[in-house]
């Protein structure tokens, strides 16, 4: 790991895109600006842990149960109010099925 | 994308069995989905029975499948932020259900957005406390 001591206003250049800029410190709280492309996504490393974490649960979810959970009115959904924000889902490509085991 | 006009990959997945797609189905994750960053083709699939639930199904692992809803199904007032075109994007989130007698959660969080012109997707983090990784959308 690159080791670098910073004061206030001072800037980390990373690649020619992105810079970190130290804005405050205080009691132990770092506060850094950061600079960069669109496509470098930046997060603070909890949150896009735990988003991983949700993804690998949310795979092991079976249809069975889901479709269990529709049948029994579990869902509280706005159906009917919802349904045209977004238009385009309309014409959304995608795979319907009939789950009838082509 | 011309040269995928047309072209099918048949799929064998536990949930739907085989399915035939066609290229023009797919939707390219460049950057994969976060923890899968390996898988980058995926096609949205959808059946009456489960509606309005709707699965995001790795073309390369079809045994990984994402069961997703329109966020605002779930919260009328949703809302992405400026940087996105609600018109020309369309919103999913993902949904956990543990099992049949469980919490069936949201992930408000971490929107998934395909654009339906290029056939592009990703699933983005939005900077923003209001919403959940783990939004509890049916009880009992």
């Amino acid at each position: 790991m690159l080791v670098l001591s910073r004061k206030v206003g001072e800037v980390i250049t990373i690649g020619s895109s992105v810079t970190v800029t130290v804005l405050s410190v205080d009691r132990g709280i770092v506060r850094l600006g950061i600079n960069a492309p669109k496509s470098i996504p930046v997060h603070r490393k909890e949150i896009h842990d735990k988003i991983v974490e949700t993804n690998r649960q949310a795979v092991k979810t079976e249809i069975s149960a889901l479709k269990k959970a529709i049948s029994k009115s579990r869902i509280l959904l706005n159906n009917d109010k919802s349904s045209n924000v977004q238009g385009k889902l309309l014409n959304f490509p995608e795979k319907i099925t009939d789950n009838q085991q082509e | 994308m011309n040269d995928k006009t047309n072209k099918e990959v048949t799929i064998q997945t536990p949930h739907f069995g085989k399915l035939t797609v066609n290229e023009e189905m797919i939707f390219l994750f460049d950057n994969g989905m976060l923890g899968f960053e390996d898988l980058t083709n995926f096609v949205v699939v959808s059946e009456d029975e489960s509606a309005p639930f709707k699965w995001l199904i790795s073309i390369e692992k079809p045994e990984i499948g994402f069961p997703m809803l329109s966020p605002w199904l779930i919260d009328l007032n949703y809302s992405p932020g400026n940087h996105y075109d609600i018109e020309k994007q369309v919103f999913f989130v993902v949904v956990t259900l543990e099992n049949e007698n469980g919490k069936m959660t949201a992930n408000m969080k971490a929107p998934v957005i395909l654009d339906t012109e290029n056939l592009k997707g990703e699933q983005i983090i939005l900077p923003f406390d209001k919403y959940s990784t783990n939004y509890v959308i049916e009880e009992k």
